[in-house]
């Protein structure tokens, strides 16, 4: 029997940024969830099930590779999970809510917290674009204190949005291709 | 589109950060427990207040220089609506902001800014309670760099002898630990300095230079960009 071998991007982002959601878009699989009713008053107000351990959804490379899609939970009561999938990821993806400015700090932490440990390419999903109220990528980056030459893309991102998604995807890659490339 | 959120959790310094980042014009309206107040917005740039008793009246008196002269306001005095209905107002928590973009037509240049926006960010930085600086200077290993070619906005920012020792400090080597021990200045007093001028564009969060090197062969790569697009 022949081994898969497994490729890893990790998706993060603060509560209810929408990761479990871009994740569903673009796996093969059903996205293996591992959710709990939420319990705190402030997150039962967003979501009913929320994230404790992780998601995954898998899309086939060819015959000996598969490409992983790692979410984690939201919380930062749950960071040991992030370092626990942070480990050999190839790139990471951070999601923002776009119409939720009160998880921009949230989120430049996390981006804080894995740029310190696992300093791989990562990109910045401005998500929830298709929803009315969204700021805008360029507005989201000032808000998350990302400047131009930190090296990370923010893009506006639908994670409804199967080409949305897409475009986030490829433009991690693509940066993990120039680096590549960069190297010789 | 409108920018809107809640002061509790998006403090004036970030609201103005974003405002003077690409130099919007627009109206920001803030629900204060007590009172409306739109403030008119040129060019990054506070230019003028009032209170609102119903929100449509703002978006449906357009042009500016017909505004100020039916409420029998001169040029000259339009910073002490800034005063009275912003700069009072800047230690407030409470409250919901939206700004929306355009809408004003405003006539000529000649309004008098008594209050440049990087002075009203440092005014606001200096109310900022522990929880607030924590949101940004949430890590005393973080590392800032000064930024080249500032001087206009530091001279409009108005700094502190207290928050230009803290710039002083900052050079792409210290971390925030070791300013605040260089600087023996309050804790709470470094942060707040910290974030404002990083509000302001004084200083930006260090680039990390130390990078992973990807661990996939390029074959390997290309393959899984032709998967995605074919998706």
């Amino acid at each position: 029997m022949k081994i898969i071998k497994k490729i890893k991007i990790v998706i993060a982002g603060p509560f209810a940024a929408g990761k479990t959601q871009f994740i569903n878009t673009v796996s093969e699989i059903k996205t293996v969830k591992t959710e709990r009713r939420t319990q705190a008053l402030e997150e039962k107000s967003v979501k009913d099930y929320t994230t404790v351990a992780m998601d995954f959804g898998k899309i086939r490379i060819d015959e000996e590779h598969e490409l992983y899609l790692f979410g984690t939970p939201g919380q930062s009561r749950f960071d040991f999970m992030w370092e626990i999938l942070g480990e050999g990821a190839l790139g990471i993806i951070i999601l923002v809510d776009s119409t939720d400015p009160s998880t921009f700090h949230e989120a430049r932490k996390i981006i804080n917290f894995f740029q310190s440990r696992f300093p791989v390419p990562m990109v910045v999903g401005a998500n929830k674009q298709d929803l009315p109220n969204a700021w805008s990528a360029e507005d989201v980056a000032t808000a998350l204190d990302i400047a131009e030459d930190e090296g990370i893309a923010v893009l506006p991102v639908s994670a409804v949005d199967k080409e949305s998604v897409k475009r986030a995807l490829l433009t991690l890659l693509n940066i993990i291709r120039e680096e590549l490339t960069s190297q010789g | 589109m409108a920018l809107t959120g809640d002061l509790k959790t998006f403090n004036f310094v970030d609201i103005l950060q974003i405002i003077s980042k690409d130099k919007k014009s627009g109206i920001l309206l803030v629900e204060w427990k007590d009172i409306t107040v739109a403030y008119y917005v040129k060019d990054g740039q506070i230019i003028f207040a009032r209170p609102v008793d119903r929100v449509f009246r703002v978006y449906a008196e357009r042009d500016f220089d017909l505004l100020i002269e039916k409420l029998r306001i001169s040029k000259e005095n339009l910073f002490r609506t800034i005063e009275r209905f912003l700069i009072e107002r800047l230690d407030l928590k409470e409250g919901v902001f939206s700004f929306t973009p355009g809408f004003v037509k405003f006539g000529s240049n000649n309004y008098r800014i008594l209050y440049p926006v990087e002075k009203i960010i440092m005014m606001a930085s200096r109310g900022l309670t522990y929880e607030e600086v924590e949101r940004k200077i949430s890590d005393e290993l973080l590392v800032f760099e000064p930024l080249e070619g500032v001087n206009d906005v530091l001279e409009k920012a108005e700094l502190t002898p207290e928050e230009k020792k803290v710039l002083n400090l900052v050079d792409g080597e210290r971390t925030v630990y070791d300013i605040r021990k260089d600087s023996g200045l309050d804790n709470l007093k470094v942060d707040r300095a910290l974030y404002g001028l990083l509000a302001v564009g004084a200083i930006k969060r260090k680039k990390k230079e130390k990078k992973q090197s990807p661990s996939i062969a390029l074959d390997l790569l290309m393959k899984i960009i032709e998967r995605i697009k074919g998706l």
